[in-house]
């Protein structure tokens, strides 16, 4: 993988939190479709099947959990990504 | 955009599991995925989306914003390879980190990886095919504009029309389509201007560096 795209990503992982926790807390963080909900009273269930929900680490501050998840979720995409091109390259032989 | 559990009624969480699994299939049958380097290239390009997403751009008065990347990944990957790409991001946002419902996936991914990477795809070929007397990077940048623009609008549009139903299955609210639809259009047709920048200027740059990556100009008569 290209060194600028390594970095690129490096980067903005880095830079997340600045974005998603600190300036959302700053200005109120509200998507189109919280509007629509609170419309329409529509409310979340409220369950959840992995440690990690909204891009939390459990015990860690939120801008450290954040870049944490980030560089997890990353991970998690590459690894994806060479087991499928094994498995490809498998059966094409 | 990722719409939680407890949002849509059984029907339209169905429905919607039923389309996106049909045609994601499609885009696994001819997204090519024998092409080693196309495909290395549409995982980085998940992971580029996975990390971008979670960029949050709050902008004043209270709302937020984050680029969806639909557009992008149709156009730089093609319409199959790029909806594969999309559905790469959403799954793992959806099963690692509850980032949308886990029976909310199927509209998820109708609106972000199938919606969106159509539109951005379809509107940025029409455009560069249209525009033949200005320079190339002015060119990729308004097809990439308009291209992320539109691909943000539908998928916003989409995401209000299911919201709207599943309103009217759930709690018969019989006004849902008529509340849901225009702050849905609305918001992403304003929020749509920086998706629509983001991706332009992006476009731009490869498109000056590396032309040969933009899938969207390099097929001819796409598969």
């Amino acid at each position: 993988m290209n060194r600028i795209i390594v970095c690129l990503l490096i980067v903005l992982i880095t830079v997340s939190p600045l974005f998603s926790i600190y300036l959302a807390n700053l200005v109120g963080y509200r998507e189109p479709l919280d509007i629509v909900a609170e419309e329409l009273r529509l409310n979340e269930v409220e369950f959840s099947w992995t440690p990690l929900k909204d891009y939390v680490i459990p015990g860690l501050p939120d801008w450290l959990g954040y870049v944490l998840a980030g560089s997890i979720g990353v991970g998690i995409i590459f690894v994806f990504g060479f087991i499928m091109r094994r498995l490809i390259a498998r059966r094409i032989r | 955009m990722h719409i939680p559990d407890g949002f849509l009624d059984q029907y339209t969480a169905l429905a919607t599991y039923g389309v996106s699994v049909g045609i994601i299939g499609y885009a696994i049958r001819r997204g090519n995925l024998s092409d080693e380097n196309r495909f290395a290239r549409a995982v980085t390009i998940s992971a580029f989306i996975f990390v971008a997403q979670m960029i949050a751009w709050p902008i004043p008065g209270g709302t937020s914003l984050h680029l969806v990347g639909g557009a992008l990944a149709g156009i730089l990957l093609g319409p199959w390879l790029g909806i594969l790409a999309m559905t790469i991001v959403l799954i793992v946002q959806c099963l690692v980190f509850h980032d949308g419902g886990i029976t909310a996936l199927g509209a998820n991914l109708l609106n972000m990886a199938i919606v969106a990477v159509l539109a951005g795809y379809i509107t940025y070929r029409t455009i560069v095919r249209t525009l033949h007397r200005i320079s190339s990077i002015r060119k990729r940048f308004i097809a990439g504009f308009m291209a992320g623009w539109i691909s943000l609008i539908l998928a916003g549009t989409m995401t209000g029309l299911e919201i709207g139903i599943a309103s009217i299955v759930l709690r018969r609210i019989t006004y849902g389509l008529a509340v849901s639809l225009p702050i849905m259009s609305i918001w992403h047709g304003i929020l749509g201007v920086i998706e629509g920048s983001i991706t332009g200027s992006i476009l731009s740059y490869i498109g000056f560096k590396h032309p040969r990556v933009i899938e969207a100009e390099v097929q001819k008569v796409y598969e």
